[in-house]
C-alpha cells in the first residue's frame, strides 16, 4: 500500500464494489443466522391475556424473555377452563369473547393462503377454516400450527359444531372456549427487517398503485426531487452572485457576512411554522425551508472559496489592463469555478437533509411523508427501500457531477492526472469528446 | 583571498560603451523614483523595507536590481508596477505620478501566474481582449508572440501541461503582447535550470532589441545581472537602500563568450564585494560537528 498513491482503476472498482458488499453481507448474516442476534419472537398466533391491557397481535414482536411468560399465562387460563368443564361447572363467558378467540386464527389463515388479506374480518370464511383444521382437511403449507394448538382447535370445534356445524352469525356458544397458545418464530427487532423482506416490500410499494388516491411512490419521488431542485436552484441563483461579491469586495463581505454568519446558527426548521403561516400549506414553505437551509451556508462557503483564489492571478490581470468588471468576469469567476462546483456538490448533499424536514412541515408529502407514515406503523420493511433510494439518488447524482467535473474543467490537475472514473469514461464515450483526448495527448 | 588575475576597474568604459551611455542618458526619462520609502507594520514592529530610494530609468533601458534576500526587491518592483503603494516618496511615469496597475506596465512574476483555465494562446490573448481588440486580431497577434517565444506548437495546451521554462516564456509573451512601455520582471528565471535559464536570457535580450520596451529586472544571480543589464542597482538590506548604481562596461550586443571578458569579471567582482562585504568573507571557520566516523584515512 502506497500512501497517497492512486490505485489502478481495476483495483479501485473492486474496492468500490467491496465497500458496498461488506455492509450488505453483514446485514444478511445478522438477518438469517438465528444464533447471532434474533432477540425477539415474531408472533404468528397471538392471544389476549385476561385482565391485562397490553395487546399483542400477530406480526408483533415480543422479547425472548417475555414470550414464555406470555404463553404460560394463556395455558394457565386454558387449564382453568378445562378443569371447570371436567367438574361439570363450565365457565360461561360471552359470545363476543368466543368470537375474538376464533379471530386470532385469522392472520395465520392469511399467511397460509386460506383467507385473502381482505377476508380477515370475514367470520363465515374463518368458521370454515376452523372446521377444516379440526377435521384435518386443511394442511398448513407456510406456517405450521403447533400440536398444542391443533388440540385447542379440535377441542373448540367440538363445542362449536355442537351448536352450529355450519356458520350462523347468531349461533355461538356462550361456554368459554380455549385460547390459542401464542406461537412465533425467532426474529430480529422490528427495526431491522431482513433483506428479502425489504426487497419484497419495496417491490410491492414501487409497483402497485396505492388505493384512496394517495400518490404512487414514483410520484412521491418526483415531488421530493422537485422540492430539492427549486430550493437549491433559488439558493444558487441568489447565493452565488452574492457570495462572489462578498469574496471579492471587502465592502460586501463586511456588509453581509456577519449577519449571514449569525443567521446560519438559527436552525432553519425553527422557521417552518413561520413559512407555513405566510406561504400556506403548499410546496412553497417546503421549498423555502430547503432554500433557507442551504442559502446561508452556500454564501459563506463560496465567499470563502472566492477569497482563496490566488491573489497573484488578480494582480497579473491588473497589470494586463483588466478593470474591476473584467477581473470579476474573466478572472474570479472562471478561476473559482471548479472549486465552486465542488462546493455545490457538497451543498446539494446537505439539501437532502433539509428536504427531509421540509416534507414533514404542513402537509406531509413526498418520500419523507411515506417514511413518516410507515415508520409510525412500524412498517420498517417499507421504510428501508425509501431510505436506500434517497441514498442512491444522492450517491449517483454526486458521482455523476463528479464525473462531469473533469469534462467541464479539463484544465484542472485532477482532470489531467487522475484516473478517469467509470462515469467520466461513460460520458466521454457518449459525447465522443475527441478534442479532449487530443488535448491530453499534446 | 586576492584574485590571481589583474582585472581592470569596473569603472573603465571603452569608448563605444561610454558613447552608448551618453546616448542613453539623453533619452527621455521613463520612470523617476524620488525619495521612495516603504514600511511594513507587522505585529513584531515596523519593518523598513525600503528607505529613500532615488533613481531614474531612461526609455529602452535595461535596468536590474540585485541584492541579498529580503532587501526589498519584490517590494520595490511591486510599487513600481502599481501593485503596492509607497509609504512616502513618489514614482513618476513619464513625468506624471501614477495610480494603480495598468496595461502600460507589464509584470512577469516569479511564480509564473498564468491563468490555468485558459489555453496558452488564450493567456496571451487576455490583455488584448481586455483592451477591446477583436478576437480574430487578438488571436493572430497572440500567435505571432508565441512564434517569437518558440511556443506556437503549444497554443492549445493548458499551462499545467508546460514545463517551468515554457510557462515563463508564455508569461513573457503575454506581457509583451500587450506592448507595455515598461516590463517588470521579478526573478523570472529563478526556478529554472542553468541551460533553460541561459536560453531564456538570450530570448529576453533578443526580444528587447526588437521591441521598444524598457525593462526593469530583478534577480539575485550576479552573472545574469551583468549579462543582461545596462545599469545595475545594488540594494542592501535593513533598511533597503541603494548601495551603488553600476554602469555595466560590457559592450553590446552581448554573447555568452563575454562571461569571461575582463569587463564582465570586473563588474561581477564588484557586485560580489558589495553583496558579501569583505569582513564576512574572510576565513571564517564554520562550526561543524562530525556526525559519523568514517575512519578510512581519506580526507
Ligand atoms: N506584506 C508584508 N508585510 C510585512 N513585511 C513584509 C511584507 N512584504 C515584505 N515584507 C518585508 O519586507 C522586506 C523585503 O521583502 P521583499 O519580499 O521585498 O524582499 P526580496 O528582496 O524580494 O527578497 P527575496 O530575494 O527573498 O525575494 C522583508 O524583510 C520582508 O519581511
Ligand atoms: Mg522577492
Amino acid at each position: 500500500m502506497h500512501i497517497r498513491k492512486d490505485l489502478s482503476p481495476g483495483k479501485q472498482s473492486l474496492l468500490t464494489t467491496g465497500s458496498f458488499l461488506i455492509p450488505l453481507f453483514l446485514w444478511t448474516i445478522v438477518s438469517y443466522a438465528p444464533f447471532i442476534w434474533h432477540p425477539d419472537i415474531k408472533l404468528q398466533v397471538s392471544a389476549d391475556r385476561s385482565g391485562v391491557t397490553t395487546v399483542f397481535t400477530a406480526g408483533d414482536r415480543v422479547s425472548k424473555e417475555f414470550f414464555p411468560t406470555f404463553s404460560e399465562a394463556i395455558r394457565v387460563e386454558n387449564q382453568a377452563i378445562m378443569e371447570a368443564r371436567e367438574q361439570n361447572k363450565p365457565i360461561i363467558g360471552s359470545r363476543r369473547d368466543n368470537l375474538k378467540k376464533l379471530r386470532h386464527l385469522a392472520p395465520l389463515a392469511v399467511a397460509n393462503g386460506w383467507l385473502e388479506v381482505k377476508e380477515q374480518q370475514n367470520d363465515e370464511k374463518l368458521y370454515g377454516v376452523w372446521k377444516g383444521l379440526a377435521e384435518g382437511s386443511l394442511k398448513s403449507t407456510e406456517v405450521e400450527l403447533t400440536e398444542e394448538n391443533i388440540e385447542v382447535i379440535r377441542s373448540n370445534w367440538r363445542l362449536l359444531s355442537a351448536y352450529a356445524p355450519t356458520y350462523d352469525s347468531k349461533r355461538y356458544p356462550t361456554e368459554a372456549m380455549l385460547k390459542l397458545i401464542p406461537q412465533g418464530v425467532s426474529s430480529n427487532p422490528v427495526y431491522l427487517p431482513a433483506p428479502h423482506e425489504v426487497i419484497q416490500a419495496g417491490w410491492r410499494d414501487f409497483t402497485t398503485k396505492p388505493d384512496n388516491d394517495m400518490p404512487t411512490m414514483w410520484e412521491r419521488y418526483r415531488h421530493s426531487l422537485t422540492i430539492i431542485f427549486w430550493g437549491f436552484t433559488y439558493s444558487c441563483l441568489l447565493g452565488i452572485p452574492l457570495a462572489i461579491l462578498c469574496g471579492s469586495l471587502d465592502f460586501f463581505s463586511k456588509l453581509h457576512e456577519p449577519f449571514i454568519d449569525f443567521f446560519r446558527y438559527m436552525p432553519a426548521p425553527t422557521f417552518s411554522v413561520l413559512f407555513v403561516a405566510f406561504l400556506g400549506t403548499s410546496d412553497a414553505p417546503k421549498i423555502m425551508l430547503v432554500f433557507v437551509g442551504t442559502f446561508f451556508q452556500l454564501v459563506l462557503v463560496i465567499a470563502n472559496t472566492t477569497r482563496l483564489l490566488e491573489k497573484s492571478l488578480l494582480e497579473a490581470a491588473q497589470t494586463l489592463g483588466a478593470n474591476r468588471r473584467q477581473l470579476l468576469k474573466r478572472v474570479i469567476v472562471p478561476g473559482i469555478l471548479p472549486n465552486l462546483y465542488n462546493d455545490l456538490r457538497i451543498l446539494l448533499g446537505w439539501s437532502w437533509t433539509w428536504l427531509v424536514i421540509a416534507e414533514l412541515i404542513g402537509e406531509k408529502t413526498g418520500l419523507t411523508g411515506f417514511i413518516d407514515t410507515q415508520g409510525t406503523r412500524y412498517n420498517f420493511d417499507r421504510v428501508f427501500p425509501v431510505i436506500i433510494l434517497i441514498g442512491f439518488t444522492g450517491f449517483f447524482t454526486d458521482r455523476f457531477f463528479h464525473g462531469l467535473r473533469d469534462l467541464l474543467f479539463p484544465w484542472t490537475e485532477e482532470a489531467q492526472t487522475g484516473a478517469k472514473g467509470p462515469i467520466t469514461r461513460f460520458i466521454l464515450r457518449m459525447s465522443n469528446h475527441s478534442s479532449y483526448a487530443d488535448r491530453t495527448k499534446a | 583571498m586576492s584574485s590571481p588575475f589583474e582585472l581592470p576597474s569596473y569603472l573603465e568604459q571603452s569608448t563605444a560603451v561610454a558613447d552608448r551611455f551618453r546616448k542613453l542618458h539623453n533619452r527621455p526619462i521613463k520612470l523617476q523614483v524620488h525619495q521612495l520609502s516603504k514600511e511594513f507594520h507587522s505585529p513584531k514592529g515596523k519593518v523598513n523595507a525600503l528607505r529613500e530610494l532615488n533613481f531614474q530609468i531612461h526609455r529602452r533601458e535595461f535596468i536590474t536590481v540585485i541584492g541579498p534576500s529580503g532587501c526589498g526587491k519584490t517590494t520595490l518592483i511591486r510599487i513600481l508596477a502599481g501593485l503596492d503603494f509607497p509609504s512616502s516618496g513618489q514614482v513618476m511615469l513619464d513625468g506624471k505620478s501614477m495610480k494603480g496597475p495598468s496595461a502600460e506596465r507589464g509584470m512577469v512574476f516569479q511564480d509564473y501566474t498564468l491563468f490555468p483555465w485558459l489555453s496558452v494562446k488564450k493567456n496571451v490573448m487576455f490583455g488584448l481582449e481586455v483592451k477591446g481588440m477583436g478576437k480574430m486580431k487578438a488571436e493572430s497577434e497572440a500567435m505571432e508572440w508565441l512564434e517569437i517565444v518558440g511556443l506556437s506548437k503549444f497554443a492549445e495546451v493548458y499551462p499545467s501541461q508546460l514545463s517551468g521554462g515554457m510557462k515563463q516564456r508564455v508569461a513573457i509573451a503575454r506581457s509583451l503582447a500587450n506592448r507595455p512601455e515598461i516590463l517588470f520582471l521579478d526573478e523570472p528565471f529563478g526556478a529554472l535550470d542553468a541551460q533553460t535559464r541561459a536560453s531564456m536570457q538570450d530570448y529576453l535580450l533578443k526580444i528587447w532589441r526588437n521591441v521598444d520596451v524598457t525593462i526593469f529586472f530583478v534577480t539575485h544571480d550576479l552573472d545574469e545581472a551583468v549579462y543582461l543589464s545596462d545599469r545595475i542597482i545594488v540594494l542592501k538590506a535593513n533598511p533597503g537602500e541603494i548601495d551603488e548604481l553600476i554602469e555595466v562596461p560590457v559592450p553590446r550586443p552581448r554573447s555568452p563568450e563575454q562571461f569571461l571578458s575582463p569587463e564582465f569579471l570586473a563588474t561581477k567582482k564588484r557586485l560580489e564585494d558589495l553583496i558579501r562585504p569583505a569582513d564576512s568573507n574572510s576565513n571564517e571557520t564554520v562550526p561543524m560537528i562530525r556526525l559519523t566516523e568514517i575512519g578510512d584515512e581519506v580526507e
